[in-house]
């Protein structure tokens, strides 16, 4: 079983630090936090990219890891679409179609519109299955059907262990765990619904949906529109 | 008022739209025209043909700030200060009243603790932050935020959105992709393949886009 556990994990510089100890067992995992609370350091450290100031991180049966950055340059090496998609091992015609890129085979990929960039990386980042993949603000630059259909592409990753870093809280997949940084630390805030008690920042959709005696199973849009429609009956 | 007429730019085409002070924000797909249209507001790019003017003025003959959704794009110094401080010095701004602005326009969006930081050791949230306050160091007429919040949290949305309604802009046009921004203002402009196909009120424009990822979720219940 693939398994990623932090023992006292911590990075410092100074003033800022961050703390973390917990297990990554398999599934989808939402690691939730402010801005410069530390996800992107955390993911790099996951991706074995930053030096720990201390702690260690114990990686079981991780053979293959995949850190997709937040902004989607800085992974380009292809000097067109079409040697992009060559560069991650996928053959364009089996994505452009499906990501709306079609007869952008020869383009350079930084001459795609920033959205448009983002599915072309997502893209040939979920085209592989990963034993760690680690999806840093996998939701910016997408507009919001493209953030629903990624998360259907989440959602059906039925093995490895894949992480989220965001700060998203509207469009989410629906999630095995739910971890969040607050003030230095990552905590462990558990399982969805039980999850929402202890998230601090849980999202105003479901603190809303909770206050109206309807909270949602999960954190997709679908558990929020189902918890609506049983309000309204 | 913000007025385009007959406006093209490649393929955006807009024959008549009239924008009133205050909030304005543009939601839509991507490729649907979005940035494109902020850039001729911002004077960043001009129209093919037709015209768009601020209060009868074209955008390059007026102050605007602009924010991009990729700060590094826009970002020229090493330093949170220099940065912020750009505007102003590229005015020939006296130094003792640079200072206080640029202080003035930290604590605005609440950075204040990072003047002294480079900005390549800051977060893609905090990066944002600082392009805003140094698009409203020089306080703008026009305030022009492209995605301006695909980098930061809620949290930190809710603080600044009170700076950028304090900033004394006269018009604040936005793109968002996160509906509970959107709803927080005085019009929406729904852009779909170069066309604006929704336009007025949230309470006018969200009923369109039921059955949408774009329909809050909690609109109308």
């Amino acid at each position: 079983m693939v398994r990623i556990t932090f023992n006292r994990l911590s990075v410092v510089r100074d003033p800022w630090s961050l703390s973390a100890s917990g297990t990554f067992n398999e599934g989808v995992h939402l690691v939730n936090g402010d801005v410069g609370s530390g996800k992107s350091t955390l993911a790099l450290m996951m991706a074995g990219l930053l030096p720990l100031s201390g702690g260690t991180i114990e990686r079981e049966e991780i053979t293959t890891t995949m850190l997709s950055l937040q902004f989607p340059e800085l992974h380009v090496t292809g000097l067109s679409v079409a040697e992009e998609c060559a560069s991650w091992g996928v053959a364009p015609d089996e994505i452009l179609d499906a990501i709306g890129l079609t007869g952008k085979e020869d383009a350079s990929p930084l001459s795609l519109s920033r959205g448009e960039l983002k599915r072309l990386h997502l893209a040939c980042v979920l085209a592989q299955d990963y034993d760690l993949l680690l999806l840093d603000e996998p939701f910016s630059s997408l507009d919001c059907e493209e953030k629903v259909k990624l998360c259907a592409q989440i959602g059906q990753k039925t093995q490895g262990i894949t992480i989220i870093f965001t700060h998203e809280q509207n469009i989410l997949p629906r999630v095995k765990r739910i971890w969040e940084i607050v003030e230095g630390t990552l905590f462990d805030c558990g399982t969805p619904p039980d999850a929402f008690q202890h998230w601090r920042h849980v999202p105003p959709v479901i603190e809303k949906l909770i206050a109206l005696g309807s909270p949602p199973d999960n954190i997709s849009r679908d558990d929020f529109l189902e918890a609506v429609c049983r309000i309204q009956g | 008022m913000i007025t385009a007429e007959l406006l093209c730019y490649r393929n955006l085409v807009i024959n008549a739209l009239t924008i009133k002070p205050g909030i304005t924000t543009i939601i839509g797909a991507n490729g649907s025209g979005k940035t494109t249209f902020l850039k001729l507001c911002a004077g960043i790019t001009i129209p093919d043909s037709g015209s768009l003017l601020i209060d009868d003025t074209p955008p390059r003959e007026t102050e605007i700030g602009w924010v991009n959704e990729y700060p590094d794009r826009n970002i020229l110094f090493v330093n949170v200060f220099d940065e912020i401080a750009s505007p102003l010095r590229f005015r020939r701004t006296p130094c003792n009243v640079i200072d206080s602005k640029v202080r003035a326009g930290a604590e605005a969006v609440g950075i204040t603790y990072l003047l002294k930081r480079a900005v390549r050791e800051l977060s893609g949230g905090e990066k944002m932050l600082v392009s805003l306050a140094a698009a409203l160091v020089h306080h703008p007429k026009v305030l022009v935020l492209d995605e301006y919040d695909s980098h930061l949290d809620a949290r930190t949305m809710a603080k600044i959105e009170q700076g950028i309604r304090a900033s004394g802009a006269k018009y604040i046009i936005r793109c968002t992709q996160q509906m509970d921004t959107a709803i927080h203002s005085d019009a929406l402009l729904f852009f779909d393949s170069g066309r604006i196909t929704h336009a007025g009120t949230p309470e006018f424009v969200f009923p369109f886009l039921k059955g949408t990822a774009y329909y809050p979720v909690f609109w109308g219940s």
